[in-house]
């Protein structure tokens, strides 16, 4: 433990910042007058994880094994070829630049007053708090998403190679950062290195959420009452400390570059920027690689925004798209774009990119957790004190709309997409469970619900009725942290459930350590063990081994027959049915839990019990 | 902030990822699941010293009562003498108990 956690703290920048920084570096320069120290830092996280995820996809393409030392090479030529591209575009310029150099003004907006600093850092700190207190009691290895997902890493680390999943449902882009942290670190995977990777993305989703805000309205307020909305106000609700603390991967990383290629297209069409449009497209491509619902959720969110700018200044539209052309029709975003195409098409296809897992999630939606959200289901999904704030927001930018500003469009067509997405899927023919999309919608509320705080008293200073609206301010602003953080405090509720951890992986290791896996077949119990996604870690013989019963619910689907034999041969498996299936599937041990079906399955003779503990009984037939 | 906020989650992981720490459990089982030999285990998560009582059945019969002491976070092997004629085409159970809590294992020799 103790020389694990130095070498993880080492490790982490040298993965997750150096990169981003050197890539940077290559574009901007040590100071450009495009690009603040603030944004750089913020930037670092999101570039060096799709620098490093397009670094491990090429040296997998060119057969080099994945290896640790290879990953270090790699690296340090990555940020060795910036370094050299930023003295060949930079010299020259810092030179005759240097003597001049004064602070500029697109700079300013980042530096805060000290009230306002106070506020951003008490924010900083109260999100990290709230997210290490959660985190303390669910920090132990044991989810069910993390286990599933940290198997494919398993065998990345094992097999130096990239694997093929055979299914749509994994992304490359969830898998290869663990992997090279891993490999360099040598931090096992069974450990806190997961979580706090995830953590990591998490706060830099919070800063990349404050970016795009600073760019969009270049207001330090909104900027400062971001920090609040996205760091502070339901810290532990779905998609924040939990999603980290579920390994919820693909979402956690989504939500952090999202933002950042909102960031970068912004200030591509603002400021008509090559490197701009350049980087948007590295930052999609990061995403493609990483997430599909993501990814999906970014075109959405992309041609909305377009589209409502462009329905708001429909007199110009051909001239405002043929500026658009003229920004994208540039060498940087040429290259980027012909780069991208050729890693897709030669270097590495993603999973998800065939007709089959397409058709999966377009068309009308058939089950119901794919209908839509109700208004209560949205409430429950983004909290009520952050949709409140949103619409407040929302009404408040479109009362004070300016067509031909497009950050108006940004904040309105973005919310609207994501609204409708998870409102009606089926005016869009997006075939999704509504609730997994609801999540984002946090997303655009965020940028909402600070506009909404700052602009409210603005809105107000002309009128006569000040006092009332500081009074309602008040009351809102206390239903706001009252419910926002009560969300949080009612997640401390639940107790820690490492020692039914503990007992999970004694038992896993147990069976690993004496059964023959080309000959024995193990069932377990999905719904009544803690824990025990980690199980096929402990074989690595496949990603369905060992056999589990999944939740209940899984087996009954109206669109098509669903396989029964795990859920047969452990709620009945006398009945005949159960009977053919362990014939079918050979297996003979089963793991449950002791309290539940491991005490009803001592009355069939056919078993043995072989292992009993508090929390888990193996039973051979 | 969040070095101290991984430093923190890190230690309290690695001293949770113990099947000792702050636990209290036991854990019986045969050294071999995949044949008939009788040998077991009896692990000690219960985060002190314990006593166990242990009996074995060959079929309704108990064969053997008898009491082991297994320090904290500690693992006693214990291969009982069971004569074959008796054991042969029989229910082998193991019963072990801590307190209150009652551990068994059994085999059905083939």
């Amino acid at each position: 433990m103790f020389i694990s956690l130095p070498k993880l703290i080492l490790v982490l920048p040298f993965i997750l910042i150096l990169p981003g920084f050197f890539l940077l570096l290559a574009f901007f320069g040590w100071k450009n007058e495009k690009i603040s120290f603030f944004e750089k830092s913020a930037l670092a996280v999101p570039l060096s994880l799709i620098s490093v995820d397009l670094i491990v996809l090429l040296l997998a393409r060119i057969n080099v094994p994945l290896k640790g030392l290879n990953l270090v090479g790699s690296i340090l030529i990555f940020c060795l070829l910036c370094f050299i591209v930023f003295q060949f575009r930079f010299r020259k310029k810092n030179q005759k630049s240097e003597s001049r150099e004064k602070r500029n003004g697109s700079e300013s907006f980042f530096d805060f007053s000290f009230w306002q600093t106070v506020f951003i850092l008490l924010s900083i700190a109260l999100a990290i708090f709230i997210r290490t207190a959660y985190l303390s009691d669910t920090i132990l290895p044991s989810s069910t998403d993390l286990g599933h997902h940290m198997y494919w890493v398993q065998k990345i680390i094992d097999s130096g190679e990239l694997p093929d999943y055979g299914m749509p449902d994994f992304i490359i882009g969830e898998h290869m950062i663990f992997a090279a942290v891993n490999l360099i670190s040598g931090v096992s995977l069974m450990s806190a290195m997961p979580a706090l990777v995830l953590l990591l993305f998490n706060v830099a989703g919070i800063f990349a959420m404050a970016i795009l805000l600073a760019r969009l309205f270049k207001d330090k307020n909104i900027i400062a009452f971001s920090f609040f909305v996205a760091g502070v106000l339901y810290a532990v609700n779905a998609p924040q400390a939990k999603y980290v603390s579920g390994g919820v991967v693909g979402n956690v990383i989504g939500n952090m570059l999202i933002p950042i290629a909102l960031y970068f297209l912004y200030r591509a069409l603002k400021e008509k920027n090559q490197i701009f449009a350049g980087l948007s497209l590295f930052s999609f491509l990061g995403l493609l690689y990483t997430h599909h619902l993501s990814s999906l959720i970014l075109i959405f969110s992309v041609a909305a925004i377009l589209f409502v700018y462009l329905v708001l200044n429909f007199k110009r539209v051909f001239r405002i798209i043929g500026d658009w052309l003229k920004i994208f029709l540039k060498p940087a975003p040429i290259f980027f774009l012909i780069s991208s195409l050729l890693y897709l098409l030669f270097i590495f296809t993603p999973s998800y990119f065939n007709s089959a897992a397409i058709g999966q999630a377009t068309g009308s939606p058939l089950k119901v957790t794919r209908i839509g959200l109700n208004f209560d289901q949205i409430e429950m999904s983004v909290g009520s004190a952050r949709l409140l704030l949103g619409a407040l927001g929302f009404l408040l930018i479109f009362l004070n709309i300016k067509p031909k500003k497009i950050r108006y469009s940004f904040a309105l067509g973005w919310f609207a997409i994501l609204f409708v997405m998870a409102y009606k899927p089926g005016w869009l023919f997006i075939n999704i469970p509504s609730d997994r999309i609801g999540n984002y919608l946090f997303l655009p509320l965020t940028l909402l619900s600070a506009y909404a705080l700052v602009r409210y008293f603005e809105f107000f200073q002309s009128a006569a009725s000040r006092f009332f609206a500081t009074v309602l301010l008040f009351t809102l602003m206390f239903f706001v942290i009252t419910d926002g953080m009560a969300d949080s405090a009612e997640a401390f509720k639940t107790r820690p459930q490492f020692q039914e951890a503990m007992q999970t992986f004694h038992s896993a290791d147990y069976l690993a350590k004496t059964l023959d896996t080309s000959q024995d077949v193990i069932l377990k119990d999905h719904v009544n063990i803690y824990g025990d996604s980690w199980y096929k870690l402990f074989f690595m013989k496949d990603y369905k081994y060992p056999l589990s019963r999944g939740n209940l619910s899984r087996y009954v689907d109206p669109t098509k027959p669903r396989e029964t034999c795990t859920r047969d041969m452990i709620s009945d498996p006398q009945s005949d049915k159960g009977k053919m299936c362990f014939s079918e599937t050979g297996v003979n041990y089963v793991v449950l839990n002791a309290q539940f079906e491991g005490n009803s399955f001592e009355k069939y003779p056919e078993f043995s019990k072989v292992y009993g503990s508090n929390y888990i009984s193996v039973f051979r037939l | 902030m969040l070095l101290i906020s991984f430093s923190v989650l890190f230690v309290i992981e690695a001293k949770n990822h113990n099947y000792d720490y702050k636990k209290s459990w036991s854990v019986v089982y045969f050294d071999n699941p995949r044949d008939d030999s009788l040998d077991f285990t009896i692990e000690n998560h219960q985060g002190g010293k314990a006593e166990y009582d242990y009996e074995i059945f060959v079929g309704d019969d108990k064969v053997i009562d008898d009491k082991i002491k297994i320090e904290a976070g500690a693992k006693q092997k214990i291969s009982p003498v069971i004569e074959d004629e008796k054991s042969k085409e029989n229910k082998i159970t193991i019963v072990v108990d801590y307190k209150d809590v009652e551990y068994k294992i059994y085999k059905n020799i083939r």
